[in-house]
């Protein structure tokens, strides 16, 4: 059985702090490991770098903020609570360092899943604005290169579509109704011959190059 | 999905064998009280945590989440279980559940006391293992075959055609992730019939749901 994911939780309210904490605890994947209502710090990074989720309900979410909390815990997925999935609030707090968000309409089992898969690295992008969260943060930087070490298969090229979609190994499995390491294999492979070393890497060079959930190349939906 | 994907999934898994767990319930009889609660089933199936769950239900009832049909078991014990989790549901139904059987005058009758003693094994149970291993669970295997053998003989072959199907969907399921570790949670008279028939398959290793 896969450890439970261990997750710190930031809040500026303590009372807020305590009824995430009572929820989350309840939850047989999560482990709460602390609620804090201070950014962590470098002084507090050695005890917060072995917590791989970062979960954020701040009223206010200002960029800087959010990367002061990124440089506090380099490694950690950081999920945020946001008012509302509009790419005018989100694509900021990406480029600054999130890599996941939840809207208050989110249920607990989703929930749940978004802080396990930020905890395993993943971007958790709502996916009717995936691609274009990912478009946007392209554009003006430079995108891996179009030359493949070798072509996608087929179903590399699905995989890599419905990542570009926003979609957590998890559910991408689930589509495909295959287990989530073999997804997981089939993402190396991806990694390995698109020449990229992260998530968000591959699913730009998808939205760059087109490829649609189904493995084809055209209109993104 | 096409069969050029499923060989593809195929494709970079090293020739082992995928290992799989058939696990039986007593589903009608849920409604009813019993001695141990769906906490044991969740507890369980978290603890073999496998990689893919094969149910009894029907691919359009999962595309639209569907459950409100399908039993407690199923709708609020395990479906929640692995959404929560990386367990993959594979739905194994076909096109849905067989009619159960019925007769009329003494067969329905003698159907009807079958049941019944089909419900005492299940509230008498004091755990999931009694269904699944010992006495009771042959004893439950042989009430049901008594029940489709009392009941009239298009709910005999309408099982059969059920019970195939379930095999044909699960050995796909196997074949399209070779060794990825499969539990099958189905009613307990199917588990005598589709056991043996996935033994037959050299893809596949039938193992306990105990040794998973």
């Amino acid at each position: 059985m896969r450890p439970a994911t261990r997750l710190l939780i930031f809040t500026t309210s303590p009372l807020r702090g305590e009824a995430w904490r009572a929820l989350l605890t309840r939850q047989p994947t999560l482990e709460v490991a602390d609620v804090v209502s201070v950014i962590p710090g470098a002084a507090d990074a050695s005890s917060a770098s072995d917590i791989p989720v970062v979960f954020v309900d701040m009223t206010l979410l200002d960029v800087d903020r959010v990367r002061q909390l990124r440089r506090g815990s380099p490694h950690a997925g950081l999920l945020f609570l946001v008012s509302s999935y509009e790419l005018a609030q989100i694509l900021p707090l990406l480029q600054a360092g999130a890599t996941g968000f939840v809207d208050h309409n989110t249920d607990v089992a989703d929930l749940a899943r978004a802080i396990i898969a930020v905890g395993r690295g993943e971007l958790v992008l709502p996916p009717r604005i995936a691609a274009r969260a990912l478009a946007a943060l392209t554009r003006g930087d430079a995108t891996p290169s179009a030359d493949l070490v070798e072509p996608l298969t087929q179903r590399e090229r699905e995989v890599l579509g419905l990542l570009a979609q926003g979609l957590t190994n998890k559910d991408i499995a689930q589509e495909l109704f295959v287990s989530v390491r073999t997804v997981e294999a089939h993402l190396r492979n991806v990694y390995g011959k698109l020449g990229v070393r992260s998530r968000t890497e591959a699913a730009l060079w998808a939205v760059e190059h087109g490829i649609s959930a189904g493995g084809e190349e055209g209109e993104n939906r | 999905m096409t069969e050029d994907l499923v060989a593809e999934d195929a494709k970079d898994a090293a020739p082992v064998k995928t290992a799989v767990a058939v696990l039986g319930t007593l589903a009608e009889f849920h409604q009813e009280p019993i001695a141990f609660d769906l906490d044991a089933l969740v507890d369980l199936v978290q603890q073999i945590n496998p990689d893919l769950l094969c149910l009894d239900m029907t691919s359009e009832q999962w595309r639209a989440r569907d459950f409100g049909d399908l039993p407690p078991e199923y709708r609020e014990a395990l479906l929640p279980l692995a959404y929560q989790t990386d367990i993959v549901v594979a739905p194994v139904g076909g096109d849905g559940p067989p009619p159960e059987p019925q007769a009329a005058g003494w067969r329905g009758m003698l159907i009807g006391l079958v049941r019944g003693l089909l419900g005492w094994l299940q509230k008498s149970a004091p755990g999931l293992d009694a269904i699944n291993s010992g006495w009771r669970h042959d004893w439950a295997n042989h009430l049901y075959d008594l029940t489709v053998k009392l009941g009239e003989n298009d709910v005999r072959s309408a099982q059969a055609t059920h019970r195939q199907r379930l095999i044909d969907n699960i050995v796909k399921t196997a074949r399209r992730d070779p060794g990825a570790r499969i539990l099958v949670v189905v009613n307990v008279r199917d588990c005598h019939h589709i056991r043996p028939a996935l033994r037959t398959c050299e893809e596949i290793e039938v193992r306990s749901y105990t040794e998973l």
